[in-house]
């Protein structure tokens, strides 16, 4: 009942065109045909614009890589079991995960353009950021649900803080990690996809020029380009995560 | 000269709860195999945990070898927790890890960080490990994951890392609670006899009257985190067990 008050107080409040809404799809049916279609294919199957796709999936793979090696410490420090401040450590840990996780990857890909100019840098800092908080939550939470007897057994036979991890959390969580990381990678490489567009590097910026000058076939095919290559790693990550569960 | 001292061993787990163990005292000697019985509660673990520190006390001294292992740094403290080995009631091994890397991980205290990354231990410590293995039956295990074995089994492996180490002190919790009762002898039994081998004293703690009675040559009777009882196996009877379990039945 709430929900449905809210509801409609909400529709009322942001003074929601219903009927617009009812006839979008027509409208956006006419729209695809008239304008979309038919999709520049040649436009996308050129050298230059391949380039741009590669360097696309590199800054996906960099930023996905670097991301997860920020992770490690990350989620070490920020579980609360195997932290090694409970007073000091952890709430910084908590609190950069936190930060990181805030702030929209979009957010990242300008705070970035402005500061280091335009290019794959930029780019690949800001994946970085976003995978970091993306997975170091994930991987915290995943540390916290292991079996503390190892850890504890680990301690006892005289083993440093680091030896302790190695040994007694790491092979708790090395499938959960693994799955983790291959998650990660699917978010970071459609996050690349469109982190171009303000200018840190890869396929975004072939999408934004393309918007701009209302060249509507060629964004078309931009788009199609993406959703194959969405498809295309969704597939391989699928495989990797089959392959990870066998590995258990 | 006793190797471990305690001394009015005070205990909690949080600063405003209670008391988990009263001002509670004892000496283990050179030869002793020293068993700590009590129902479930009595804080039987949370003592042994106190030894080397994995749970801090209170107040109270706790002298081994003469040194008072309240008042260590975290470098001395791991030196400690190095010479005394430790045997857990559910095993605590590392699941996904082969035997042998299992048994190895008793020498970690005396590895480098670096070479414990890679497990790469020494010739010394790879031959005690497997002459351990054979020890205890499970030489034809050792390449085996520590999750494929039986509970006997996981405990012999528990048994051949605590003397990995080369201890000087075994301390035994509830080492045979998850154990079906002919395999809780058997384990028992080995503990016993490599101990006397290797002349290394043991404190057990131990829910099983029985076995406690036939295996140990000194007991404390806990409960509630009150020594009832403190002397050898022979002086121990029905009145003063009854007595020291009177509260189990709440």
């Amino acid at each position: 009942m709430g929900v449905f008050v809210f509801i409609v107080w909400g529709i009322e409040y942001l003074d929601i065109p219903l009927d617009r809404l009812f006839g979008m799809f027509g409208r956006m049916g006419s729209t695809l045909a008239n304008r979309y279609y038919p999709p520049d294919i040649e436009y996308i199957i050129d050298a230059d614009y391949f380039q741009y796709v590669i360097e696309t999936v590199q800054m996906a793979y960099l930023g996905a890589l670097f991301g997860l090696a920020l992770t490690l410490p990350l989620g070490w420090f920020g579980a609360y079991n195997v932290t090694p401040s409970r007073r000091f450590v952890y709430p910084v840990a908590r609190f950069a995960t936190m930060g990181f996780r805030a702030v929209h990857e979009m957010i990242w890909a300008i705070l970035f353009v402005s500061i280091l100019g335009f290019g794959m840098l930029a780019g690949v800092l800001a994946l970085t950021f976003f995978c970091a908080g993306f997975a170091g939550k994930l991987l915290a939470e995943e540390i916290e649900a292991i079996d503390m007897g190892p850890v504890e057994a680990m301690k006892a036979t005289g083993a440093n803080l680091f030896q302790v991890v190695i040994w007694g959390v790491y092979p708790q969580i090395r499938v959960a990690f693994t799955g983790i990381g291959i998650y990660t990678w699917d978010v970071a490489f459609r996050a690349a996809t469109v982190v171009g567009f303000f200018g840190a590097g890869g396929m975004g910026w072939y999408l934004k020029r393309n918007v701009q000058q209302i060249e509507t076939e060629r964004v078309a095919a931009i788009l199609l380009s993406i959703v194959a290559l969405v498809i295309v790693s969704e597939i391989v990550s699928a495989w990797a995560r089959a392959r990870v569960m066998k590995m258990k | 000269m006793p190797i471990l001292e305690v001394r009015n061993l005070i205990a909690k787990y949080s600063a405003r709860g209670p008391e988990i163990l009263k001002s509670v005292s004892f000496d283990v000697e050179d030869d002793d195999f020293f068993a700590i019985i009590g129902p479930s509660g009595a804080g039987k673990s949370t003592l042994i945990r106190c030894i080397n520190r994995l749970v801090e006390p209170v107040s109270g001294e706790i002298f081994f070898e003469g040194q008072d292992v309240t008042k260590l740094n975290s470098r001395e403290l791991r030196s400690l927790r190095r010479d005394i080995g430790m045997i857990f009631q559910e095993f605590n091994l590392i699941d996904r890890m082969s035997v042998m890397d299992n048994v190895l991980s008793g020498r970690l205290g005396y590895t480098g960080t670096i070479r414990s990354i890679f497990r790469a231990f020494k010739k010394t410590d790879i031959q005690h490990a497997l002459a351990l293995l054979d020890r205890v039956g499970l030489i034809d295990h050792v390449d085996k994951r520590a999750d494929e074995l039986s509970g006997g089994q996981r405990q012999r492996v528990g048994i051949a890392r605590a003397l990995m180490q080369d201890p000087k002190l075994l301390l035994l919790d509830e080492p045979t609670s998850a154990l079906d009762p002919k395999i809780s002898r058997e384990v028992m039994a080995l503990i016993l006899e490599m101990a006397r081998e290797l002349k290394v004293p043991c404190l057990c703690n131990i829910h099983d009257v029985n076995l406690a009675m036939e295996f140990c040559n000194k007991i404390i009777g806990l409960q509630d985190g009150v020594k009832m009882f403190d002397g050898p196996t022979e002086d121990m009877n029905e009145e003063r067990l009854n007595e020291i379990y009177a509260m189990e039945v709440l």
